[in-house]
């Protein structure tokens, strides 16, 4: 097992990574940037090596930063957490290369599932469904106004190498073909170094279920269940739960079959999450893989009791995983808001600095996941993700309510958050009778409250 | 008279949209800041022709920062 352990990551999630490896005897290092020295893990892991400027392109960006700390200090295990470099086929080549084990999926699996084209292909010859669209690039406009003419618009047009909600451009007709295909590839050159498309015909009133899986090398694959997430703002996710209400156990059998199909095919190692657009009829397809441990893992592990962080760890030493699909129990409901440093009503991004702070009541059925002190700033460099607040419940009601009085309770001063929306979203009708979709926030809660 | 786009939020330049020379319009996007991962669209508030660009991806940007330096219509 891994003895020493290199967080290469900022904010809750290095929190919520120490957490485990405390409780495995692992000792820990963290990285951090100028902007991020007073963070309270800098202090509580055993060490902290400062990689940078405030600019993540210097810091957590930083191939080579974060490969010298990790030398420097020893560590046989580099954790990449969400975002950043988590995902990167190179970082976790770099990461092998110096001789330390890398807690994710291999730098060559990486590298090939960054096309999302590539695993829609692979979907497909796999008999899995996935979005009515192109299983390859579209090479310029006239591509899409065939496709839209064909298929009906509106349609998708999506960045091959795109990712956290960005590179997904709606085509309304074929006269906005030529300006919306030319600023998605120019996009797409400028942030991902690809300006590939592809095209996906528009899946009606979609509901967003993800399904959790982990793999070792040992050709084991389970599946923890599904997480709903189709409460979203600028397509990305802000409500999570699980399970969802419309999955039925047919359903979530079949979305187990698939899971294992696709990863076992690409030769998976690691946890990781599949995600699936489920439409209005109740078809599932393949959207992505989320090669990485994802924001809404607490949700899971408040449902079934396993430690996905300590999962992860084991297989990347080389363990064989110690749980059969059999031994998965989903027990009660798990829901999750994310709060984040922006406008409840324009999500415009709030940086600023924390004025004041006050947490809700300690509850073992409540979790809070955040790297939050007074004092301490929200810098505009990184991501608006300030803290997770988890419920568990008996049952879905039991734990919304519950999830809503939580977040009654917490308070941030000084810079604006989302805790008001979220709050908003749980008390309206529509969601707690489940009747929710991708559109939610911008049609019924709209509606509800005039005021959005 | 030239005159600067400036930055309206904090974070970082994700791009700048137009080149050298570019003819611009009152309300037309020049660059984009990616603040706290969100992109911002920098508009012009008056016209005029691109004859500097001063920012450049991943900068970081303070509310205020020039972006782009516009010589003016009037």
């Amino acid at each position: 097992m891994v003895k020493r352990l290199l967080i290469a990551n900022r904010g809750e999630i290095v929190t919520r990574i120490i957490r485990t490896c405390k409780k495995m005897g692992i000792a820990t290092v963290v990285v951090y940037s100028e902007a991020d020295a007073n963070m309270p893990y800098v202090k509580t892991a055993d060490e902290a090596v400062l990689i940078g400027p405030a600019n993540p392109m210097q810091s957590y960006l930083n191939i080579d930063a974060i490969i010298n700390a990790a030398r420097k200090t020893g560590a046989h295990a580099v954790h990449p957490g969400y975002g950043f470099l988590s995902e990167r086929g190179a970082f976790a080549e770099a990461v092998e290369a110096a001789g330390i084990t890398w807690v994710g999926p291999p730098p060559q699996v990486l590298k090939s599932i960054s096309s999302k084209s590539h695993c829609r292909k692979i979907a497909n010859s796999l008999n899995v469904p996935v979005i009515p669209g192109t299983l390859t690039i579209v090479e310029n406009p006239a591509a899409v106004i065939e496709f839209g003419n064909s298929n009906g618009w509106p349609v998708f047009l999506k960045l091959d190498k795109g990712g956290g909600g960005k590179g997904i451009e709606r085509v309304g007709g074929a006269n906005e073909a030529k300006k919306v295909f030319e600023r998605a590839t120019r996009i797409g050159e400028l942030a991902f170094g690809s300006g590939a498309c592809y095209l996906e015909t528009v899946v009606d009133s979609p509901r967003h279920i993800e399904v959790q899986f982990l793999a070792d090398n040992f050709g084991n694959c389970v599946c923890l269940g599904e997480r709903e997430c189709s409460v979203q703002r600028r397509h990305q996710k802000i409500i999570e739960e699980a399970p969802s209400v419309v999955v039925t156990p047919d359903e979530r059998r079949e979305l187990f079959e698939r899971t294992v199909r696709i990863i076992s095919k690409i030769g998976y190692r690691g946890a990781g999450t599949l995600e699936y657009l489920r439409s209005r009829e109740g078809k599932y397809f393949f959207m992505e893989i989320n090669a990485r441990l994802q924001v809404e893992h607490p949700v899971t592990e408040f449902l079934t009791g396993i430690d996905i962080v300590k999962q992860q760890l084991a297989i990347a030493s080389g363990e064989a995983l110690d749980l059969a699909q059999s031994g998965v129990h989903a027990n009660g409901h798990a829901i999750e808001a994310r709060i984040y440093a922006e406008d409840p009503e324009t999500f415009v991004p709030s940086p600023g600095t924390i004025a004041a702070l006050t947490f809700p009541a300690e509850d073992p059925k409540i979790r809070i996941d955040h790297a939050l002190k007074a004092g301490n700033s929200v810098p505009p460099y990184y991501d608006p993700l300030l803290a997770k607040v988890i419920a568990w419940g008996d049952d879905r009601a039991d734990a919304v309510n519950r999830l809503k009085q939580a977040l009654s309770d917490f308070h941030v001063e000084g810079v604006k958050t989302t805790i008001a929306l979220n709050i908003k979203i749980l008390g309206s009708p529509e969601f707690q009778s489940g009747n929710i979709d991708t559109n939610f926030i911008d049609t019924s809660l709209s509606k509800a409250h005039p005021g959005f | 008279m030239e005159k600067s786009v400036d930055a309206i939020m904090p974070g970082l330049c994700a791009r700048v949209v137009v080149e050298e020379g570019d003819k611009v319009s009152i309300g037309q996007e020049v660059a984009v800041i990616n603040c706290m991962k969100t992109e911002i669209s920098v508009a012009a508030n008056f016209g005029g022709r691109v004859k500097r660009i001063i920012s450049k991806e991943w900068d970081e940007l303070q509310v205020g920062d020039p972006m782009v330096i516009l010589e003016t219509d009037e």
